[in-house]
């Protein structure tokens, strides 16, 4: 039932504005890819022209290899889950779920036994008759996912789906949506501007910014190995610090040399992206230790203490587990301990 | 106290509103005694011989015209009514929004007396439509458009097009894109977005036009008179015969009791079409405020 997508080389410009610049990418059958940027970065575009509500300028759509740019759409057989849901308001949860089925002649014992089957599904067997405005927040959000899914889309298309419900709520979701699409085994794209949502629920993360993508990967992967400093600093807490390329091909940065393979461009400037909980706080007067700083800032968050440390012009962000920092206190001063092999390094 | 405090504040809040409504109220119960009077010309007495009289063809004609001038009106001016409001609700100008609130404005603004003139001017046998036709030897004969049943009509849909629009656009404000794309998605062509989500959407709109615009046409006398001669027997021009050149007060009494009888029924039946369609939960059963809708 399921397919796979492609876009190639998709632009649009509104005017001589360009919100979208060249994308290309694909979705593999059955997998989940999340599409990840800062407000304005065009993800929702892209989604819009996925979905055919939008045309783009120039490139191509690929269904299972068929182009379906010029398709309209409410032909092209996608499910989607708007961000404020639009469950229908003159219409019960059952005739929601059902109306795409109407739309296909399905006739109406076959409807109520697959809006049963939904309802079962996303466990809120007993609200079929109530009208859409006497839902929870959450239950409306399951509403519209088994609206979406009801008609078995090709592709399942989500924009910014959980942005409406409070932090416990969200989290609950993620993992029941990932269970879903998992379950109906569809290709699905979500749009989302939260990373911690991208990295729950993605195979596959598209991060974008001003209209093109920075990076595109497995998320742990990206976390790993970020592209740019955009991407480091956009995917989880990094601090991005200034570096400078010396006559041996060691980084200087922070006041520590770091031997780096990848750059060997004598007094280059370089960018050095250090995630916070990869810098250790050790004694001022451990051999461990890196560099000195000075605390600037500590708050205690339970399961982990986070601190802003300053090293010369440089604050750092560092997040340590409660066990491994025993007392730390404004105006300390602090050995850090940072290895360079858990540092991304890019030039400028 | 605090109840007792509120009442009162109520009570000043609505005075204006009683102020404006007692004259027309006093008006209406002077009518009905007068259209039980025992004499014609003065009150005097009780008796319901004015309402036996009127059960006679002539007033019955103008019942049933009126009626079915009012309701077909009403039906044509809905028709119109809903694109209008929808090419009004999608403009993003506030230029071109303005503009086309005051073109559909105009006829509340300009005379009615202006505007009858200006349909016979077009439609009247010497007329700006029938000239160009024979000019264009497409008949030979003027068409007979003004004083019958079709120049009303033509009239009373014409100035009751401002009366629809606004309500229906008041409605659209519930619509928002999220819901169409949602319809599209789901397999809807534009047809069936338009028959299953705009249309029943719009229904507590549809309804409050409806029911304003069929009790103003069915109490027009001005189109009527001016547009339909004396051929075109609506009940405003029949009570305006009966006391001016007849002199039967009572009689014209009952006949505006008639009249009311007639458009309160038609909007207490929209009423109740309104709280039946509507599907509104008891506030009650509603858990959170509706969803917004508003598009990203």
């Amino acid at each position: 039932m399921s397919t796979d997508l492609k876009i190639e080389g998709v632009s649009k410009n509104y005017g001589s504005v360009s919100a979208l610049r060249d994308i290309d990418m694909s979705v593999e059958r059955g997998s989940f890819l999340c599409l990840l940027g800062p407000s304005g970065c065009g993800k929702t575009t892209l989604l819009r022209i996925i979905a055919g509500f939008e045309q783009a300028t120039a490139g191509r759509l690929l269904l299972d290899g068929t182009d379906v740019s010029g398709v309209p759409p409410h032909k092209r057989g996608f499910g989607m889950v708007f961000q404020s849901l639009a469950l229908f308001p003159h219409m019960s949860v059952a005739q929601n779920i059902a109306y795409g089925l109407k739309l296909r002649g399905i006739d109406k014992a076959r409807q109520r036994d697959r809006v049963e089957e939904l309802l079962n599904v996303i466990e809120l067997p007993t609200i079929a008759d109530r009208p859409v405005a006497a839902l929870s927040g959450g239950q409306r959000q399951r509403v519209a996912i088994a609206r979406a899914l009801a008609v078995q889309p090709k592709l399942f298309l989500l924009d910014e789906p959980l942005s409406a419900l409070d932090a416990k709520l969200r989290e609950n979701m993620q993992i029941e949506l990932r269970q879903l699409q998992r379950k109906f085994g569809v290709t699905t794209v979500l749009v989302t501007h939260d990373q911690t949502e991208a990295m729950m629920l993605a195979d596959q993360l598209v991060i974008m910014d001003h209209g093109v993508i920075r990076q595109s990967g497995a998320p742990s992967e990206v976390y790993r190995a970020p592209a740019d400093a955009f991407v480091a600093d956009f995917l989880g807490t990094a601090n991005v610090v200034q570096g400078e390329v010396m006559e041996d091909g060691a980084v200087m940065f922070l006041g520590m040399r770091a031997q780096d393979k990848a750059l060997q461009v004598q007094g280059a400037k370089v960018e050095v992206a250090i995630r916070a909980e990869n810098i250790g706080v050790v004694e001022k007067g451990s051999p461990e230790r890196s560099t000195l700083g000075r605390v600037e800032f500590v708050r205690d968050l339970g399961p982990s203490v986070e601190s802003i440390i300053a090293v010369g012009e440089e604050k750092l962000r560092v997040r340590s587990r409660a066990s491994e920092v025993t007392s730390l206190s404004a105006g300390q001063q602090v050995g850090l301990k940072i290895d360079p092999e858990l540092c991304s390094f890019f030039s400028r | 106290m605090n109840a007792h405090r509120s009442s009162l504040r109520s009570f000043a809040l609505s005075l204006p509103a009683i102020i404006a409504i007692a004259p027309f109220l006093g008006a209406c119960f002077y009518i009905f005694r007068f259209s039980v009077s025992g004499e014609s010309g003065v009150i005097s007495g009780y008796s319901l011989q004015a309402y036996f009289d009127l059960a006679e063809p002539f007033f019955l004609r103008s019942v049933w015209v009126t009626v079915k001038l009012a309701a077909l009106s009403t039906l044509v001016v809905l028709i119109l009514s809903v694109p209008i409001a929808l090419v009004i609700a999608s403009v993003r100008t506030a230029l071109v929004r303005r503009l086309l609130t005051v073109t559909i404005l105009l006829p509340m603004i300009l005379n009615l007396l202006i505007q009858s003139y200006g349909w016979i001017i077009l439609l009247g046998p010497s007329g700006v439509l029938n000239t160009t036709l024979r000019e264009t030897g497409l008949i030979s004969r003027p068409i007979l458009l003004l004083f019958n049943e079709t120049g009303v009509l033509l009239g009373l849909i014409q100035t009751a097009i401002p009366l629809a629009v606004f309500p229906i656009l008041s409605a659209t404000r519930v619509i928002s894109r999220e819901y169409l794309e949602a319809a599209s998605s789901l397999g809807a062509g534009n047809w069936r977005v338009f028959y299953d989500v705009i249309l029943p959407l719009l229904k507590p709109g549809l309804v409050s036009a409806a029911s304003i615009v069929f009790a103003y046409n069915a109490s027009a006398f001005a189109v009527p008179l001016l547009l339909g001669g004396r051929r075109v027997q609506m009940l405003g021009v029949a009570i305006r015969d009966m006391i001016s050149p007849l002199f039967n007060w009572s009689g014209a009494a009952a006949a505006g009791m008639v009249l009311i009888v007639i458009t309160t029924g038609v909007l207490l039946l929209a009423a109740a079409l309104i709280n039946r369609s509507a599907r509104t939960p008891k506030p009650s059963e509603v858990s959170e405020p509706l969803q917004s809708g508003g598009g990203a």
